[in-house]
């Protein structure tokens, strides 16, 4: 069965009467196939989705919840790690305090990322960081920072290329080994982030497109990478409002490799290579 | 006539998609979408190495890059591309389709949907399923099915799927895709 414009309408206002999730400016085509794919997990139709949503609002979340994308790793895109490392990060390598938000930080894996570079540039200690998303199960998984190992092999490569080796000089090799910053037990098929990065960050449910900025904090620097990718044009205008306004004079905002800032909001912003300064 | 011609590859389809880009007209009058399977630790330099040769720029899309003619566009590695009504790029990290992201199931579904019988779909050489449904549904709507010819391939699984699923317009080798391209003139 295939989803039409109408069968997307209606269960979008329906989400919007029935909770506060307002997905109107999500992009069709993402949310069209996830729907679909809740659809068939529950081997329902439209009609009977919203009927069993208007029932339980437990359910509801539980439809929100598979119907965002969830997906993310460990220095994803190390090319934009090495930017962080030479160029962004050591702006703020005088700050007495160093402020972080991770937007949309889904499983965290870019959190544990964030922190495991910041202390083998000796920036941790003074950093706090913030993160935040809209689906409380991918939290959990956050907080507890445990991921699947074999899955995830393809972390530790990513690992080697930004955080042993240097791009700019490579016959500098830093062996730093994985149990620094994580514990893998092979036969469990886990790892787990050492306790001192685990208990780090502040984690908090939050709606990019409804609230605004709950840590009562501004920012150095905003990562939020493939989020904006399911928000049409006028979602994202206010998104890079609501970043542009949290960000002290000068800060950085991290997107992912592939998105920009398009429109009236690009103008407010210098290009610092992949990334963006606020002007 | 036709408004866009997308390719799907995997393995052994490399230098297929080279030497039909190299043979493409500087001015051809369509966009080229191109969806192709890398090895996962080849992420970077896929697009340079086929802009060496291609006499079409080929370009990785930013997420709802406006699409012209004349121009190849190659789907970003880790991303899905898919096609959006007003002739738009849309990326996705959602999870991989048939183990592959990008998925060629996906772009070809979405470009149908979106071209319907003004699309040329063309499916190469490849060790994966990935592809033959979404050619189905270029077909589907309407589009031009073609099918690299499966004695040509270096690896036939993803072409002999394809002509099982499909009952397709063509079964070209590279030379008649080439001139079939060639030939298609401005609208």
């Amino acid at each position: 069965m295939t989803i039409t414009d109408l069968d997307l309408q209606y269960f979008v206002s329906s989400l919007k009467t029935l909770s506060r999730y307002d997905l109107s400016n999500y992009s069709d085509k993402s949310l069209k196939r996830r729907l679909q794919k809740v659809l068939e997990d529950y081997n329902t139709t439209i009609i009977g989705l919203i009927n069993r949503m208007m029932n339980d609002q437990l359910f509801v979340e539980k439809v929100v919840r598979d119907i965002t994308v969830n997906t993310t790793e460990l220095f994803r895109d190390p090319p934009v790690w090495h930017l962080l490392r030479s160029r962004v990060l050591p702006r703020f390598k005088d700050n007495s305090t160093i402020n972080i938000w991770h937007a949309g930080c889904s499983t965290g894996q870019e959190v544990y990322s964030m922190m495991i570079l910041l202390h083998e540039m000796g920036m941790f200690d003074r950093a706090k960081i913030f993160a935040s998303d809209i689906n409380t199960d991918v939290l959990d998984t956050a907080k507890h920072g445990v991921y699947k190992y074999r899955f995830n092999l393809n972390y530790l490569d990513n690992f080697d290329k930004v955080i042993k080796q240097n791009p700019l000089n490579f016959d500098e090799y830093k062996d730093v080994p994985y149990e620094k910053y994580f514990d893998i037990d092979k036969q469990k098929d886990i790892m787990q982030m050492k306790p001192f990065l685990v208990s780090k960050p502040i984690f908090r449910k939050h709606d990019l497109v409804t609230e605004g900025n709950i840590f009562y904090n501004k920012f150095d620097l905003i990562m939020c990478r493939n989020v904006i990718i399911y928000f049409n044009y006028a979602l994202q205008n206010k998104v890079f409002e609501l970043f542009h306004s949290n960000l002290y004079p000068k800060g950085g905002l991290v997107l992912g490799l592939h998105e920009s800032i398009l429109g009236p909001w690009a103008s407010k912003f210098e290009r610092l290579g992949q990334s963006y300064v606020k002007k | 006539m036709h408004k866009a011609v997308i390719i799907g590859g995997s393995a052994g389809s490399f230098q297929v998609i080279t030497r039909i880009l190299s043979a493409m007209p500087a001015n051809f009058p369509l966009p080229v979408l191109l969806c192709l399977h890398r090895l996962k630790h080849v992420r970077s330099g896929f697009v340079e190495a086929l802009s060496i040769k291609s006499s079409i720029p080929v370009i990785e899309p930013m997420d709802k890059e406006q699409i012209k003619p004349g121009r190849a566009y190659l789907a970003p590695a880790n991303y899905h591309m898919y096609i959006e009504l007003g002739n738009k790029i849309a990326l996705s990290t959602e999870e991989p389709v048939n183990h592959s992201r990008p998925s060629i199931d996906l772009s070809f579904i979405t470009a149908a949907q979106v071209y319907r019988e003004k699309l040329i779909g063309i499916i190469l050489s490849g060790a994966n399923r990935d592809g033959a449904y979404g050619l189905k549904r270029v077909k589907d709507h309407g589009g031009m099915a073609i099918v690299q010819d499966p004695e040509e391939c270096q690896v036939k699984t993803m072409t002999d799927t394809s002509l099982k699923m499909t009952k397709v317009d063509h079964i070209f080798n590279t030379n008649e895709i080439i001139r079939f391209l060639q030939k298609i003139k401005h609208p």
